[in-house]
């Protein structure tokens, strides 16, 4: 059995994992990150293709929170993690959610100020900015539409470097935080899987963790690593997931929150692009809803117009004028993760309110309103049996179709199974990402927002990871 | 109620054809040029039709964009809404409650904006305030949220679009917050609440001093036309009842002499005592069903029966000039003539 040693185990490069290694490689430390899936050169697959999906995303994009109805969700599982599959949205926790939580969870030092500066850190690291030219088609249209119904929108900010011809490159972690890590010193060992975390059986400090080694030639070794501290940042499902294997149990993996989310396809009466994501949001019903467009290869195409209908021949044969739109709820309910013994892949729920059915459902009337008036001809809900819509009076219709077992929802941002604060009833961790009766053991990832956020949630990640991880380095 | 100069000459209302519907469309139809209502079903269009030629409805659901483009259609700027429309007992599931209280409220707010109306005036209720913690307290304007099971929940959700829309300036608004009525053109289930307690039958919780507000009819619709015509609600919220709460005692004892009044014969002993621990189990399985989605409007009025809901009026009458004319022995009297006209057993 091979066995190595590090001053810090990062167990996980995605948001969290990359500004925590590149935080402490950078002030000097000893840094070891273990990432369980592959590492890809960054150019290998088209962005928001089916091939990349099948590559990046654990169990091939193909997961699903039980409950009824149930979620199906997708997480990266590679080097840079979901950074690597998102759309690379940034938006900065709202103050009023941040002075929420401090105030209902007790956080240290958490007012809006103190986030704001770790936030323009990260943003001016990694390149954050809108658009150089002109929207593309499929963001233009969602801008169309909602200003033609003198509805709010706006053109979210993305993690995307421009060159001089205005072609842009998204800013993932492994174009980013991971490469300075490693050239402060920091090691990355790719298709390593921690089994389970060792804490000291006396007074429950890490001391490392043991973890199963992929070789390319398929072989597979145990790899023991010896740390003085353990960070774990490998997001809201496997996080809490590892925690409780390694026997770490109170407070770990409940509270899940995720934004549930509708879709619909649509089709135009001309070319939409498919090449990227829209980065328009319609904002009027934020932050209780919000309205955007998703990845829309060909591949995504048919799977959406196939949740509405099976006659989809002539709409897929006219694939060029059809993109893929969405609305997303913050959700009342909430959910948990389970690790079940003997099994790899842990146990997912999720309880959805009736107040969350009736708001998925207004989501996607409203969708269907913006995308009408953008000017799209067919609406494809991500309803069983639709039914499709051409016009207004076609969509009211969707409110009463919206039912538990016709909703296919699905959703890419999970959080808060661990939950940081002072109020240890609530929280799983300190107000730093300490857990609690875990000296040297620590969370940095999506699973320490108390709460979904509402917004797309990686730069909240990177900026509260961020604040912990120099918070953490000041007691190295 | 006069008109006054002031007042937009067209009239928008949602839920004309439900209880406080049919009075304020009868009380706006006279003086408005035009009195725009959305109804659910076609049956209900034509006796609303009849009151007044100002009178044109629109059949639809409130949920329904396209229906809301229609009653919204060159209506213009000078006009008032009165978002009326609203579910209080769903028929079976609670998710009604949302759909219609909040999914509604937002596609009427969006199209008073696109209409560019002078005002929209939301009713609500007290339910997203609960219930008051001691008989005597009463609450105000500044009375913290609190909301009481779905429909609670869901009237607390809307007012919070409303009060959003003012703050962004998309709409002018005033929020009416209504507790139990009664008067004219009650719904059927209201007169089996008259039918108990002539029979001596409807349940007293406990000792009955818990305090009730109540609101006739013909007084909220005075509320809501103040609320309408004051510059300095604009972007508030009053509470609009009866001049005081009542102990649940004194008007099942009201009832009972406006049903004599009224030529009705009583039977039984006044009411039927019940100790509070029935509302108090009630209330726990309204929860328990509603948490299931499912709701049943007699338990959860049993449940709600042991508390004190009652609030203090005196700011709209200080800011807006409500002044409640009708009291609860002549209001009571009047809804069981109205019964007894329409044919109605008692």
């Amino acid at each position: 059995m091979a066995s190595i040693t590090t001053e810090v185990l990062v167990i996980g490069s995605g948001a969290g994992g990359a500004v925590t290694a590149a935080r402490l490689a950078e002030s000097g430390h000893d840094v070891l990150v273990v990432e369980e899936g592959p590492w890809f050169d960054a150019d290998e697959h088209e962005p928001f293709s089916l091939p990349e999906m099948v590559a990046k995303y654990r169990h091939r994009g193909a997961q699903v929170a039980l409950g009824n109805p149930a979620v199906a969700f997708g997480e990266g599982r590679c080097v840079g993690g979901s950074t690597e599959v998102n759309s690379g949205l940034f938006h900065r926790l709202p103050d009023h959610l941040a002075e929420e939580w401090q105030r209902t969870y007790d956080i240290d030092d958490f007012d809006p100020a103190t986030l704001a500066r770790y936030a323009t850190r990260v943003e001016t690291e990694l390149g954050v900015s809108t658009l150089p030219t002109a929207p593309p088609p499929s963001s233009a249209a969602l801008e169309r539409g909602a200003t033609k119904l003198g509805w709010r929108n706006v053109e979210f900010a993305r993690v995307f470097r421009y060159d001089e011809q205005g072609r842009g490159t998204k800013q993932t972690m492994s174009r980013t935080l991971l490469p300075k890590a490693v050239s402060a010193g920091a090691r990355i060992l790719p298709d390593c899987r921690v089994l389970r975390l060792r804490l000291h059986p006396g007074d429950g400090r890490a001391l490392g963790a043991r973890c199963e080694r992929t070789h390319p030639d398929g072989g597979r070794e145990i790899l023991d690593v010896d740390a003085d501290h353990v960070v774990v940042c490998a997001g809201a499902v496997q996080t809490p997931a590892l925690l409780q294997r390694s026997g770490v149990r109170r407070n770990i993996g409940r509270g899940l929150k995720l934004h549930p989310t509708v879709k619909i396809a649509a089709r135009f009466p001309h070319p939409v692009d498919h090449g990227d994501v829209p980065m328009h949001r319609v904002t009027e019903f934020a932050p209780h809803l919000t309205i955007g467009g998703s990845a829309s290869r060909k591949g995504q195409i048919a799977m959406a117009l196939a949740e509405a209908t099976h006659d989809i021949d002539d709409a897929l044969a006219d694939w060029d004028n059809v993109a893929v739109y969405y609305a997303a709820i913050r959700s009342e309910g909430s959910g948990r993760v389970r690790a079940i013994p003997g099994l790899k892949a842990p146990l997912i729920t999720y309880k959805l309110t009736d107040a969350d059915m009736s708001r998925l459902a207004r989501g996607l009337v409203h969708l269907g309103e913006v995308l009408l008036a953008a000017g799209a001809t067919e609406l494809y809900p991500s309803l069983v049996g639709g039914p499709v819509a051409r016009r207004l009076d076609d969509i009211g219709q969707w409110w009463d179709r919206s039912t538990r077992s016709n909703s296919n929802l699905m959703t890419v941002h999970l959080t808060s199974t661990v939950r940081m604060g002072n109020d240890r009833a609530l929280t799983g961790t300190d107000s730093y990402g300490q857990v609690w009766d875990h000296p040297h053991l620590h969370v940095n990832d999506a699973s320490l927002l108390p709460d979904a956020p509402g917004v797309n949630p990686q730069a909240a990640i990177m900026t509260i990871a961020s604040r912990n991880t120099e918070h953490l380095i000041t007691s190295l | 109620m006069s008109p006054s100069s002031t007042d937009n000459p067209t009239a928008v209302i949602t839920g004309a054809s439900g209880w406080l519907g049919q009075n304020l469309v009868r009380a706006l139809a006279p003086t408005r040029e035009r009195v725009r209502c959305l109804v659910p079903d076609a049956d209900s269009g034509p006796p609303l039709e009849l009151i007044a030629p100002s009178v044109e409805t629109v059949v639809g659901d409130v949920r329904d964009p396209a229906t809301v483009d229609r009653l919204f259609a060159d209506v213009g700027s000078a006009a008032s809404v009165f978002h009326a429309a609203a579910v209080i007992h769903p028929r079976k599931l609670t998710r009604e409650f949302f759909d219609v209280n909040v999914g509604g409220t937002q596609m009427v707010l969006d199209r008073a904006r696109r209409a560019g109306v002078e005002r929209v005036v939301h009713v609500s209720s007290n339910s997203p305030f609960g219930a008051n913690p001691t008989p005597d307290d009463r609450f105000d304007e500044d009375s913290p949220y609190n909301p009481y099971m779905g429909y609670g929940q869901s009237k607390w959700e809307a007012e919070t679009l409303v009060r959003t829309a003012h703050e962004r300036g998309d709409v002018a608004a005033v929020i009416v917050r209504a507790p139990w009525f009664y008067g004219p053109y009650q719904p059927s289930r209201q007169s089996q609440f008259f039918t108990a307690i002539r029979k001596g039958r409807f349940p007293l919780i406990g000792d009955g001093t818990q305090r009730r507000s109540m609101v006739y009819t013909e007084n909220l619709v005075q509320g809501l036309l103040c609320a309408d015509r004051s510059e300095k609600a604009l972007g508030n919220a009053y509470w609009v009842a009866d001049t005081e709460p009542y102990a649940l005692a004194d008007i099942l004892a009201t009832v009972r002499r406006a049903l004599e009044a009224e030529g009705l014969t009583l039977s039984g002993r006044g009411s039927l005592k019940v100790p509070r621990v029935v509302s108090e189990v009630a209330e726990k399985v309204d929860g328990f069903l509603q948490g299931k989605g499912r709701y049943s409007q007699a338990v959860h009025v049993l449940g709600e029966m042991k508390d004190t809901i009652a609030c203090d009026i005196g700011r709209a009458r200080d800011e807006i000039g409500y002044d409640p004319a009708v009291s609860l022995f002549e209001g009571m009297r009047a809804s069981i003539r109205w019964c007894l006209d329409h044919g109605e057993t008692l």
